[in-house]
């Protein structure tokens, strides 16, 4: 052997690599951790921002979709109206700006349009008998396209004759297309779905009906039913609910000739009614709203930041932390409403209330106050399941409790937000668990990572770049139904894409296998491994330094005890 | 996998990596050794065609624990001092047989600054075509953390402690790069293993250079300057992004570069996470004055070498040392 010589002899030494410096860890070792990104862990719907993102990068938009649609089948829709809390998580928010993850969204939703992409990974086999769902809503269709997704046969029972619920019959056309919707519900029921349109469960067909035919039922019928609303116990005699006046706005396209009008509410729907109004030429529209603004940090408003920022420009006068006190009458005919500061506080009894400020009154001359301040969920047909209660009571997974074979989810479960995403994340959980059900198999939790915040980044890699913005239509220009923010270009989306931190996933940036001291991170030839990354550890080498976890600028890499080390 | 199987699968992997591996593991330096890194560096941007000269010191100690060697090019161990003259002899003898390998000296800044700068000084004089390498973690660290020519001023080291009457070294640290520029020198530059692409450049350009060539670069010691290993790379971009360690390049005399600072940091950001500086941060005027000393030192770095006076393209990888996700995507053909 090389390593045995005499003295003044010759040998050839043998190679370092005998030696296992690994033996000199001490306690940690580094490992891959695919943490959850901040958006993923914001997202309603569930979807992976960053998953999707990653392929984009590399100008891959068809993977990027097909990612996309993994979780949320109605990306064009949600690209366009949800109210994006993955942006407001975005850690890149805290860098420079965050990513325009909805737009990128609405990018890919178009794309697949535009190419009439079909879902991937929806099996030819169906089991019997199907599972019914009540409601063609967000919720509706997305709880049908997971299950479609799961294998399972799936009939919609829907009043109305078109699919969508309340996206289609209530958001203007000004923010959501129609024929975007239609093309997006229209490719969820062309997934083998049948659609039972015209069919009101309650009168057309029973519930009981469903629950005896069905292997399982999913009710999604939405809040259809306007909450009562007074001023002081006085009631206008001729009553415009807020929700009416824009369908039939929607519907015809005009409105009565008002001059000026308050609308009382603090949600999409008095948002929407305002603008409607402003659109049909009324002088002044008043929104008066308990809540603060949306970008107030105290008690906001819940419709959505940016629509509210568009009404203002459009002339909404908005009045925050206001109450309606009384209605001015003359006869039954009203000519104002009395406003007064309100604010929402903490009482004695540790509970919030909301108090008006005597003093604070102004008055408000107006045509007509327009409520719109919410809804509930129609109880009829559902009475047995309600019973008085406003919304449907529901665990995590949208299992009725009580209920057997009965899931529920979107705006007519307690505690929802009233939002589409939100709805369509119930949509996807309850097909999970009506799937579990089905199969006879324990429903597991979903896997949970561990959210990545900003301060375990490595931020110092990366540079300053600008968040693509869309377009937006001037003031002037928004009539009829032009939409009034634009999608990004081809070019726009992408670059965008390349702005993601990719927090808590390898971003193949090459850090740790170029600084390692010891060679011992080592990178496979164009394989991504099952942890999303082509590098591996070399432990027999690793000294357990931590200059790769420092330097990685993604977190991905994290110093963990060595027990807990995988090989 | 069983262990033999993974072991076979590792080594196997290792052969297909997509770079030229000089320098292999198992080598003994300490956890998170800059020097260790910034020879692999150095090796895989210039070899595999190199002889090395290596002078004694950590490299040279970590590397050849006998009878194993973690060197896969030629290598010679010189004695302390004469270094750049076993390279000198080696390029006269190459030069001699027609030979065109490329020949390295490697030795540390005690081997650079001081007591091999006589030989090296020498060899530049003659013209010899050698890349010489300075390793510089300023200090002698492999017989226990001397004080050199190189240590800056207030570190502590064992022959420059910091106690009631001294903040650690007395002196400053000794501008090499100008010296050895004085030379007449075709190109001598400094570099930080921070920076890698920025690194392998620099010794791409010192091989190119038909003549002596000089390369200092900055390597942390995690034992000598007392922080944390996995900070080496961290406390090394702090050292250029304060501007105590500049790197630039010179050509016959003159600067010819200076990598452009993004963000100039304050020195207590470099100073703070290493136990070396520890004394500067007590309550005491004499170490506020030292604080003081070293951000003038800095200031005037920055303004003695224009490292703010052009911006860093965006986009340009070397000097951010950025990283981006995905490559430059052209937009796909159909995309709408
Ligand atoms: C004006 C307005 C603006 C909005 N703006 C936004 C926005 O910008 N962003 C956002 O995220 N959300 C917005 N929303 C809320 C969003 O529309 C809802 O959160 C979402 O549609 C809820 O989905 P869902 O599937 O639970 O119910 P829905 O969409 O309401 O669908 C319920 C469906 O069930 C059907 N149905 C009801 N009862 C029965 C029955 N007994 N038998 C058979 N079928 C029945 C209905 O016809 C309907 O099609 C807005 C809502 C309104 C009113
Ligand atoms: C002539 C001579 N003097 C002293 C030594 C002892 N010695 C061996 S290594 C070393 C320190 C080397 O310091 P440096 O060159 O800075 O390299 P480092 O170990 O820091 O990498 C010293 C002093 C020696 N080998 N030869
Ligand atoms: S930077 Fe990317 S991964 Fe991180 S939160 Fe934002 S979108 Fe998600
Ligand atoms: S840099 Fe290398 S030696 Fe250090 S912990 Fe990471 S893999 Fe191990
Ligand atoms: S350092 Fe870069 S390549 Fe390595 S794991 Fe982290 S993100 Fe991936």
């Amino acid at each position: 052997m090389a390593e045995r010589m005499t003295r003044g002899g010759f040998a050839q030494p043998g190679s370092a690599m005998a030696f296992k410096t690994g033996s000199w860890r001490d306690l940690v070792a580094p490992r891959h951790l695919h943490g959850l990104a901040p958006c993923a862990g914001a997202c309603p719907a569930g979807e992976d921002a960053q998953a999707y993102l990653a392929p984009l990068t590399n100008g891959d938009v068809k993977s990027a979709w097909e990612i996309l649609v993994t979780a949320n089948p109605l990306p064009a829709t949600t690209g366009r109206i949800c109210h994006h809390p993955c942006e407001t998580a975005c850690n890149r928010g805290q860098f420079d700006e965050a990513l325009a993850i909805h737009a990128v969204e609405r990018y890919l939703g178009d794309a697949a349009l535009h190419n009439q992409w079909a879902y991937p990974g929806i099996p030819q086999t169906t089991t019997e008998p199907a599972v019914a769902v009540v409601g063609g809503g967000p919720a509706g269709l997305a709880c049908a396209y997971h299950l479609r997704r799961l294998g399972h046969a799936v009939t919609i029972f829907d009043a109305l004759v078109e699919p969508g619920g309340t996206v289609a019959t209530s958001i203007p056309p000004y923010r959501m297309p129609k024929e975007i919707l239609q093309a997006e519900a229209r490719r969820i029921l062309e997934t083998g779905i049948t659609w039972q349109g015209h069919t009101r469960v309650g009168s057309d067909v029973d519930l009981d009906e469903l629950r005896r035919e069905f292997a399982a039922v999913f009710l999604a019928p939405g809040s259809q039913r306007t909450k009562p609303w007074d001023v002081a116990g006085v009631v206008p005699a001729q009553l415009h609910d807020g929700l009416a006046l824009l369908h039939t706005w929607m519907e015809v396209g005009s409105m009565p000739p008002w001059h000026k009008i308050a609308v009382v509410g603090g949600g999409n729907t008095s948002v929407d009614v305002a603008r409607a109004l402003k659109r049909c030429g009324v002088e002044e529209v008043h929104l008066v709203t308990h809540n603060g603004l949306p970008w107030d940090a105290e008690d906001p408003m819940r419709a959505i930041a940016r629509e509210v920022r568009q009404a203002m420009e459009e002339g909404v006068v908005i009045h925050a932390n206001c109450g309606a006190e009384r209605l001015l009458l003359r006869g039954n005919r009203i000519i104002g409403v009395v406003l007064v500061a309100m604010k929402k506080m903490r009482g004695a009894d540790g509970k919030w209330h909301r108090h008006g400020f005597p003093g604070t009154e102004q008055v408000l001359m107006v045509d007509e106050v327009i409520p719109a301040i919410g809804q509930t969920v129609d109880p009829s047909g559902f009475e047995s399941l309600l019973q008085g209660l406003d919304y449907f009571d529901v665990d995590h997974h949208g299992r009725m409790t009580h209920h057997q074979g009965l899931y529920a989810g979107g705006d007519a479960r307690s505690g929802s937000s009233g939002m589409a995403s939100p709805a369509i994340g119930d949509g996807r959980r309850a097909a999970a668990a009506i799937h579990a059900a089905l199969c006879n198999n324990p429903l597991l939790p979903e896997k949970q990572r561990p959210l990545v915040p900003i301060t375990e980044m490595h931020l110092q890699y990366f540079e300053t770049a600008p968040r693509a913005e869309p377009s937006i239509l001037p003031v002037a220009q928004r009539q009829g139904e032009a939409e009034i923010e634009q999608s990004l270009t081809a070019r726009q989306a992408l670059d965008e894409a390349v702005r993601c931190l990719s927090c808590g996933n390898c971003m193949i940036c090459d850090n740790c296998w170029t600084f390692c001291p010891d060679q011992a991170v080592l990178k496979l030839n164009h394989t991504i491994q099952g942890d999303g990354s082509p590098y591996v550890f070399d432990m027999a080498f690793c000294k357990g330094c931590g200059i790769c976890a420092n330097e990685c600028p993604t977190a991905f890499i994290r110093m963990a005890p060595e027990q807990d080390e995988q090989g | 996998m069983n262990n033999t199987a993974a072991l076979r699968d590792m080594s196997s992997i290792r052969q297909q990596q997509s770079r030229f591996e000089g320098l292999t593991p198992g080598h003994r330096a300490c956890q998170g050794c800059g020097q260790a890194l910034a020879a692999r560096l150095v090796l895989e941007s210039s070899g595999p065609d190199v002889v090395v000269a290596n002078a004694t010191g950590c490299l040279e100690v970590f590397t050849t624990a006998w009878p194993q060697s973690a060197w896969t090019i030629p290598w010679m161990h010189s004695v302390f001092s004469n270094t750049a003259a076993l390279a000198a002899g080696m390029e006269a003898a190459f030069k001699a047989r027609d030979i065109s390998t490329k020949v390295l000296a490697f030795a540390g800044d005690g081997g650079t600054f001081d007591i091999g700068f006589q030989a090296l000084s020498g060899m530049i004089e003659r013209g010899h075509n050698v890349l010489f390498v300075c390793y510089d973690n300023e200090a002698y660290m492999n017989t226990g953390v001397q004080r050199s020519s190189s240590t800056p001023v207030a570190a502590a080291t064992t022959t420059s402690p910091a106690g009631i009457a001294r903040t650690g070294k007395r002196h400053l640290k000794k501008d090499i790069v100008a010296i050895i520029a004085a030379h007449c020198m075709p190109y001598a530059a400094t570099a930080s293993v921070a920076y890698p692409n920025d690194l392998k450049d620099k010794v791409r350009r010192g091989i190119q250079t038909p003549g002596p060539a000089f390369l200092m670069i900055h390597s942390p010691c995690p034992l000598g300057w007392m922080h944390d290993s996995a900070k080496g790379i961290e406390v090394a971009r702090l050292g250029v992004e304060t501007g105590l360690v500049p790197l630039i390049e010179m050509e016959y005399g003159q600067q010819t570069s200076a990598m452009p600072l993004r963000r100039v940091r304050p020195v207590v950001d470099y100073l703070k996470p290493q136990g070396r500086f520890r004394h500067l941060f007590a309550d005491d005027p004499m170490a506020r004055q030292e604080l003081a000393h070293l951000q003038a030192l800095a200031d005037h770095n920055i303004a003695h070498y224009g490292l703010q006076e052009s911006q860093p393209e965006s986009g340009d990888s070397h000097a951010a040392a950025s990283v981006r996700r995905g490559t430059v995507a052209v937009v796909p053909p159909g995309a709408v």
